[in-house]
């Protein structure tokens, strides 16, 4: 749940004089469970479950299955599942099936996405501590 | 693919975004699309992400994993994984925690380990503090390192089996 206390304070984690460490798991690692920081965590191998972070970046050759919650996400791989996010990149490698709860969304020309993208005010990001139920 | 890259053409003069709109109706269709992308892949990169894919994973101390982690190449732990690891080398940090089954080649220990260590070549450095029994060929233990369980130079054995490390699904 940590993650989502992080989006209602990003000012108090501005102040901190140093930043978080990168995180970054590599094109071999596979993860099944949960993946839970406060920091920045770059995926370039396999996560089936869930992700929550402060911002992410999935790599070209990542592959997510499951939900992430973050404040920013860029996606330059594959995702089957759900973003729950500010500020969400697809970049132009993106191929992404499933939800995309955003405040804003940018989508690069040549990145494929299969779903809905509903938007959702910053307010209820702040509010997210349980996931809703949907199908993806 | 060819048919997106026709539908740009158009578009490219109107679109605000992109750098060169004049220079894009004069060249052929699949290179100005190219360029033109590249510069907007930057926004929120602050990293490795741009320049090739790296193999080795970092778990930093702010990372918390709830489940399995596996890789075929090396695993660096800093934070706090509750659940089996297995990887070619493993390198837990002075802060790290790992509650689970640590598997590899060689791991090396300078945090905590709750659980079992299984590995041909096993490093408890000083700051290691250790509960549980170490499956082992070769072990190195530091003075000042913590054991709480059974050393066994078993590893390979019949009983404990090597981590089959080639069944391992690389991200694809």
């Amino acid at each position: 749940m940590a993650a989502f206390a992080n989006l209602s304070k990003p000012q108090a984690r501005g102040r901190k004089p140093e930043p978080l460490p990168l995180s970054q798991l590599g094109a071999a690692a596979l993860v099944k469970g949960v993946l839970d920081t406060d920091g920045e965590v770059e995926i370039h191998g396999t996560v089936q479950g869930r992700i929550n972070a402060d911002s992410l970046i999935l790599g070209a050759m990542g592959n997510v299955e499951g939900d992430i919650v973050a404040r920013d996400v860029r996606i330059l791989g594959r995702l089957m599942g759900r973003i729950f996010a500010l500020n969400v990149t697809l970049e132009d490698s993106a191929d992404v099936t499933g939800r995309i709860f955003h405040n804003t969304v940018t989508v690069a020309r040549g990145a494929r996405f299969e779903g809905r993208m509903p938007w959702r005010p910053p307010s209820y990001f702040e509010a997210l501590d349980q996931l809703p139920e949907t199908q993806p | 693919m060819t048919m997106f890259t026709r539908n740009d053409k158009g578009q490219d003069t109107a679109s605000p975004a992109t750098a060169q709109p004049v220079r894009s109706d004069a060249q052929p269709a699949a290179s100005p699309v190219a360029e033109t992308r590249r510069p907007q892949a930057q926004p929120i990169s602050s990293s490795s992400a741009a320049h090739g894919t790296p193999s080795v994973s970092v778990i930093s101390k702010a990372l918390k994993i709830t489940g399995q982690l596996e890789s075929t190449e090396d695993i660096q732990i800093e934070g706090e994984i509750e659940g089996d690891v297995r990887a070619v080398s493993v390198m837990v940090g002075a802060n790290a925690k790992v509650k689970g089954t640590v598997r590899g080649d060689q791991v090396q220990l300078a945090g905590q380990v709750e659980g079992k260590i299984e590995a041909k070549k096993v490093i408890l450095t000083r700051t290691a503090r250790m509960s549980g029994d170490v499956v082992h060929q070769d072990i190195t233990i530091e003075s000042g390192a913590f054991i709480d369980g059974h050393c066994r130079p078993e590893y390979g054995k019949a009983e404990v089996k090597a981590p089959g490390l080639k069944t391992v699904v690389a991200g694809s």
